[in-house]
């Protein structure tokens, strides 16, 4: 196991450094402006989502009924990151007015159809866990810190 | 948790979500190494169909690869964005680790593998929002997008086996072992009715699992459209809706690379050149020599793409005009102003594909300007940005 572990790890770092290698060869202007995003990348998702996405959990989680915690922990997981992921079509940021055939969907509406979508499934999800649970718990489980 | 938070900078303890665990962890671990080798493979794939080096010959068939290709490639890292968040959400608190400065030697083995993580990271996130944001054709940066998503492809790749041979004990027992805790209920059980007390917890590891494979699929479905026609009502989020002038989209217009005015001249007339010989042929000349009709697909490396019919010249017969040998590269250059992707060079295995056309029509119809009236280039198996548009010269390079 030792010896399958420090190969794989030599042909990682083989592969990483002809990465670096092919990053110095696109010049230093070009590695400024793209160390700008690489730290850029985690600085936005520490600093920020994911601490957020943890106040989110933790209002959520005293808001909302037991039963209806774990389907609204599904739908932040699903409707969250499909919404992260189509920020540029919804935002259109790459529309021409001479191309017409480029980012032609009404994303807006799609946002909303999808949404629409998550909140039904957790709603009949979150109904049908109340059904089931017949007896509701007296000591609180969240799904994030407690205090 | 108020007595925590006197403390401002939290400590892996602070956090305290029973669905965090390394058996989480490595299952959806396993299957963003694979969203992220496939996506690697396929953009090796693209790179080489780009710029193939000499000494390997890219395939003209199946005419559809390139299309299949890079659908695949965009769409694995649509689906690695929610399996990435959830991951990195499931080691969040892993950030918060404080070395133990007393033992000096574990302390640099951990921060040499958190500098490891670290690149890990910033690649991988670097990668995805790079990557959608280009198939969205919006460019917020100043990097060139090609050189550097490649080479940073390479970087997260490789630290992603780096943390594959850090991690392999750990992955190795974690994906042996049960996903949930021992004392843990089922989620959508009732309350015991032996009274055993055991956690019921509000989401199990399970069900989160169970979700991030939902959003990833979901990912998959709303975008995929661009590429699968049968999908172009379900994919709300695809950059196209596979409509455009004659059926097909478009990624630049005539008026955006100024080539208007040289395309609707009455006097076009396209140069086919080898060495010292020359021709020129007028439209009218190209519609009178033999026409071939190809149904080919446009295969964007944005990750859409749509079949049509081609008509038009075989490039072959073109390229016989002037008594081109048959190992011979072939370079197209197109009659627009604007410099980028005025011309591409088709290998001779491309050159001389009997199914390479420069087309004139378009399902039966006169080429739209925007799709390169008088005639483009359409070759099986091709990046579409290398199908040039608008030829005013075909030169064969000896």
């Amino acid at each position: 196991v030792r010896a399958a572990r420090l190969t794989i790890g030599a042909v990682g770092l083989a592969v990483l450094a002809y990465g670096a290698f092919l990053l110095l060869d696109t010049g230093w202007t070009n590695i400024g402006r793209t160390a700008w995003w690489l730290v850029g990348g985690v600085v936005v998702h520490d600093g920020f989502l994911a601490p957020a996405t943890i106040v989110v959990v933790v209002i959520a989680s005293r808001l909302l009924p037991e039963w209806a915690r774990g389907p609204a922990a599904v739908g932040l997981v699903v409707l969250g990151s499909l919404t992260l992921l189509a920020i540029p079509v919804l935002g259109r940021f790459g529309a021409r007015s001479d191309n017409p055939s480029l980012l032609d969907r009404n994303y807006t509406a799609g946002w909303l159809a999808v949404a629409g979508v998550v909140v039904a499934g957790v709603g009949v999800a979150a109904w049908w866990r109340r059904r089931r649970w017949a007896a509701p718990a007296d000591e609180s489980r969240g799904v994030e810190p407690k205090p | 948790m108020h007595e925590r938070l006197r403390d401002p900078i939290p400590r892996p303890e602070s956090f305290t979500s029973r669905l965090r665990g390394p058996e989480l962890t490595a299952r959806i671990g396993l299957w963003l190494g694979i969203a992220f080798g496939v996506a690697f493979a396929t953009g090796l794939i693209s790179h080489v169909a780009q710029q193939t080096p000499g000494w390997l010959t890219f395939p003209s068939r199946p005419v559809s690869l390139y299309r299949v290709t890079q659908a695949v490639h965009v769409t694995s890292g649509t689906i690695a964005v929610p399996l990435l968040l959830v991951k990195l959400w499931s080691v969040y608190p892993r950030l918060f680790a404080r070395p133990d400065l007393r033992r000096m030697r574990s302390a640099a083995v951990q921060g040499l593998e958190r500098a490891s993580i670290g690149v890990l990271v910033a690649a991988a996130v670097f990668q995805l929002v790079s990557g959608l944001a280009n198939s969205a054709q919006w460019y917020p940066w100043h990097f060139s997008f090609v050189s550097t998503h490649y080479a940073v492809g390479w970087i997260a790749v490789g630290a992603l086996v780096v943390h594959i041979a850090v991690k392999l004990p750990v992955i190795k027992t974690a994906l042996g072992a049960p996903l949930e805790p021992a004392d843990t209920v089922s989620a959508d059980q009732g309350d015991r009715a032996d009274g055993d007390a055991g956690v019921r917890p509000a989401l199990t590891r399970r069900g989160l699992l169970r979700g991030t494979w939902l959003a990833a699929g979901a990912a998959a479905l709303l975008t995929a459209g661009a590429a699968v026609p049968a999908l172009r009502k379900v994919s709300v989020f695809a950059i196209r809706s596979g409509g455009g002038p004659q059926g097909v989209p478009i990624n630049h217009t005539a008026t955006e690379v100024r080539v208007v005015p040289a395309a609707t001249d009455p006097d076009y007339r396209l140069t086919v050149v080898r060495g010292a010989t020359s021709l020129s042929l007028s439209r009218a000349d190209l519609e009178a020599m033999p026409q071939s009709s190809h149904s080919l697909p446009i295969a964007c490396v944005e990750g859409w793409s749509a079949s049509g019919v081609w008509g038009g010249v075989p490039l072959r017969d073109l390229l016989a005009l002037v008594d081109a040998p048959d190992d011979a590269d072939v370079e197209v250059v197109s009659m627009q102003e604007k410099s980028y992707l005025k011309t591409s060079t088709l290998p001779a295995n491309f050159a001389h594909d009997p199914l390479t056309l420069l087309a004139m029509t378009l399902d039966g119809e006169a080429l739209s300007i925007d799709h390169g009236y008088p005639c483009r280039l359409i070759a099986p198996d091709r990046p579409g940005v290398l199908q040039t548009k608008w030829v005013g010269q075909i030169e064969v390079l000896s």
